[in-house]
């Protein structure tokens, strides 16, 4: 009987043991859950923040370069025309901030779009050279002023002379490597150097662009695709902009069915690489299969 | 009546009669319909939840809800003769961990946030291992739908 007793006091310390243990695992899953909770609820509060911030932001963004196009242009006006060296100075000046402001205003367009759920693919057969090269001249004049030199590297054309094409939507192609090409012009130290890298693999585009910048810490890669993110944010920062590029390229980049990698070292630079599958857009109905359900507004379940 | 390809992360609605199409994996698409104005929508969402991270799209559940919801209300649909059908959220990817079931998820998501507006569920197709394919007519609200096997994961 006593002996009984020792063991079912053994035995009950034993049980005991396992349910405190149990419980210690479930407080430990509740503890790890609810710091994921805090995590997300920070994360949020900072994008709600990062917000505000970003639209007392934009009024600046917008309206000093129209200030100063305003500005020149009405100086344009009032300059005699027997100085045309002053007044080819001053219209470069104008093109450069209509240019940066265009930029942003597509940006912004852009991120609205997803946002509402209205950004759709629109495929045509894109020449992907010509397109990459237009953009490289259009970021002529700002990689000149910092003295980068760009480089297109192509591995898709061929001997002959019929261009390469690719099904896939041009307008955002073009916004995501315009964002890839102003950011690398930004991060990249005067007198850096800029590849543009294409090729196809597997039948999937491979477009990417490095940079010998100041490249994205381990930690900062985690955060640049929030929107209204920027990891150079502050009063002092020399670059214009406002953090949405990334985040528009990664929705578009999912739009298309594609990847965005990032390989990056600190003072090295960076490489982001756009992977593409073409589209198939005429495929897209499905045959039938004879299992059609309708499902009308009668039953209620 | 228009035909419309809904893709993933986008969201329709409309006060004209339109066909909308859209082909479901894990993904879950969320019919709303105004039965009184005939007036409706329909999101595809691909994840549960926006934490924060990236654009607030519809790509996310509670975004994609919520956008929908005050899409059709500003078309002048009134909330409370709203009523939802649920789609998709099947496992057609079997090699998932048990905590990454996004099909379940998602279906959870759009129930929980239904049943938070009081918009009645009446009737829905969701889970098991197959893609759905599914028509939608915003001006009848009635929905078509088969299952078709061997989908992306959209």
């Amino acid at each position: 009987m006593k002996e009984n007793h020792n063991i079912s006091d053994e035995l009950l310390i034993e049980e005991l043991n396992k349910r405190l243990r149990g419980y210690k695992d479930a407080l430990e899953k509740l503890n790890e859950l609810n710091s994921q909770l805090v995590e997300v609820n920070k994360k949020l509060t900072e994008s709600e923040s990062l917000k505000s911030h970003f639209i007392s932001n934009i009024t600046n963004e917008l309206v000093n370069p129209f200030a100063s196009i305003l500005g020149l242009s009405k100086s344009i006006i009032e300059t005699s025309e027997k100085n045309p060296e002053k007044i080819k100075k001053m219209a470069f000046l104008i093109y450069q901030e209509a240019f940066s402001l265009d930029f942003q205003l597509k940006n912004i367009f852009a991120a609205a779009e997803i946002e509402a759920g209205e950004a759709l693919p629109q495929i045509s057969n894109v020449n992907i050279i010509e397109l990459t090269s237009g953009l490289i001249e259009n970021y002529y004049n700002e990689s000149q002023q910092k003295q980068i030199n760009i480089e297109l590297i192509d591995n898709i054309s061929n001997d002959n002379k019929t261009p390469f094409l690719f099904k896939t939507d041009s307008e955002k192609l073009t916004i995501v490597l315009s964002n890839l090409l102003s950011n690398a012009i930004k991060y990249t130290n005067k007198k850096g150097k800029i590849v543009i890298e294409i090729k196809q693999e597997d039948n999937m585009l491979h477009i990417s662009v490095k940079d010998n910048g100041i490249g994205i810490s381990q930690k900062d890669q985690k955060v640049i695709y929030d929107r209204f993110k920027r990891l150079d944010d502050g009063i002092n920062s020399l670059n214009r902009g406002h953090g949405l590029g990334l985040s528009i390229n990664k929705a578009y980049i999912d739009l298309l069915d594609g990847e965005l990698l990032l390989e990056s070292t600190e003072e090295k630079g960076s490489i982001f690489t756009v992977i593409l599958p073409e589209s198939d857009i005429e495929s897209d109905d499905l045959s039938s299969e004879g299992n059609e359900i309708f499902f009308g507004n009668d039953e209620l379940f | 009546m228009e035909k419309i390809f809904l893709y993933p992360s986008a969201l329709f609605a409309s006060r004209k009669p339109h066909q909308v199409t859209t082909i479901l994996g894990s993904c879950v698409a969320i019919c709303m319909w105004d039965k009184k104005n005939r007036i409706g929508g329909i999101n595809h969402y691909m994840l549960p939840l926006w934490n924060g991270k990236g654009l607030a799209s519809p790509k996310y559940g509670n975004i994609a809800v919520n956008k929908l919801l005050s899409k059709l209300e500003n078309l002048g649909a009134n909330k409370n003769d709203i009523i939802a059908k649920v789609f998709g959220g099947g496992e057609v990817i079997s090699t998932q961990k048990s905590n990454m079931n996004i099909g379940e998820r998602n279906i959870a998501v759009a129930k929980e946030i239904l049943k938070e507006y009081k918009i009645p569920i009446i009737s829905s197709s969701v889970g098991g291992k197959n893609g759905r394919k599914i028509i939608f007519y915003t001006e009848s609200g009635d929905v078509m739908h088969r299952f078709i096997r061997n989908t992306k994961n959209g």
